[in-house]
């Protein structure tokens, strides 16, 4: 039988790589067909391809790790740097975002009036939902820490108590969003108002429901006891990410929110 | 030791929570505000192309009663 002589997991050849690049092909040039041609076909053939690469992909992650333990010491360290660096690029992105935002609201052009808010918009009260907002996300990186806390100290019950109120404060999160975007007097076609509060609070809305179905895929393997009080790398990287979408909403809402109204 | 976990909860509960809950009352107790009076600017209501959805004059979460299309309010 052959052993490796080293701590390093030499990964399995697999076909998802393939997949999900296949699946990216298809999402771009979908889109590009529906905006020109009106077919949804090739958009919805890359949204499967894409659900179902991720799905396989990261099931064998769970089963190279948890099951057939590869996850040595070493491989979890690079594990975390690949994480922390994945975040890293996601704050490049967003930092894109705010670049728009400070360019035109600080030198706001005539034909917006001179002034920002631009004339004829009127902005959504700080003070209101985005304050709410604000209270809910925070607490949810308050609940999210009790879980982590309960998940070392192998308080089984309260790691999936906290981890359930995590999730339940990002959903409501996300329909409180919802709810603002169906009632707010401007839309994203209102100038550079709308489109830099709606494509930044937008591209936000979707990293609160990528972090609160990452957490969710933790509570089902926290229910399937697939972490250890010491080994459970899964929730540090869903948490870690949680506490970035956090973050980036504190931003949005000093800069967009508060200081542009 | 159980401390740290302790702690959390215990600030979720007190802290955390009752903040949402102050936070939700002050949202709801919102007035309700007229929609404001339409002017047709040129710099607002852009339609560059039209939106490759329903009839192409509408944004994704339009809402009648608060967004005017480029030729005002809908009747």
């Amino acid at each position: 039988m052959a052993h490796q002589a080293h701590a390093y997991h030499m990964v399995d050849p697999s076909p998802w790589p393939l997949t999900g690049a296949t699946a990216a092909l298809l999402m771009t040039s979908g889109l590009a067909i529906w905006f020109h041609f009106h077919s949804l076909l090739l958009l919805y053939l890359g949204l499967t391809l894409l659900l179902l690469t991720m799905i396989q992909w990261w099931r064998d992650i769970i089963r190279e790790g948890t099951f057939q333990g590869h996850h040595t010491p070493p491989v979890q360290k690079g594990l975390r740097y690949g994480m922390i660096l994945f975040i890293t690029s996601e704050v490049f992105f967003f930092l894109g975002f705010f670049w728009a935002f400070y360019h035109s609201s600080l030198a706001p052009t005539p034909e917006l009036g001179g002034c920002w808010p631009p004339t004829g918009i009127n902005p959504l009260d700080p003070f209101k939902v985005p304050l709410l907002n604000t209270a809910v996300l925070l607490a949810s990186g308050v609940t999210v820490t009790w879980a982590h806390h309960s998940l070392m100290e192998g308080n089984r019950k309260e790691a999936i108590q906290a981890l359930t109120l995590t999730i339940i404060l990002g959903v409501y999160f996300t329909s409180l969003q919802a709810m603002e975007y169906y009632e707010a007097p401007f839309t994203i076609a209102d100038g550079v108002y709308g489109a830099t509060f709606y494509v930044a609070t937008g591209f936000h809305g979707l990293h609160v429901i990528i972090g609160s179905t990452f957490l969710a895929v933790c509570l089902m393997r926290q229910i399937q006891y697939h972490f250890t009080s010491e080994h459970h790398f899964g929730f540090e990287a869903a948490a870690w990410y949680w506490h970035f979408v956090d973050v980036v909403w504190l931003f949005l809402y000093v800069s967009i929110y508060w200081w542009g109204s | 030791m159980d401390v740290k976990g302790r702690l959390w909860k215990l600030l979720s509960f007190v802290v955390a929570l009752p903040g949402v809950a102050v936070c939700m009352l002050n949202a709801v107790l919102k007035n309700a505000h007229e929609p404001a009076e339409f002017v047709p600017y040129d710099h607002l209501r852009i339609r560059t192309k039209p939106f490759p959805w329903g009839d192409g004059n509408h944004t994704l979460f339009h809402n009648s009663h608060v967004n005017p299309l480029p030729t005002g309010y809908e009747k």
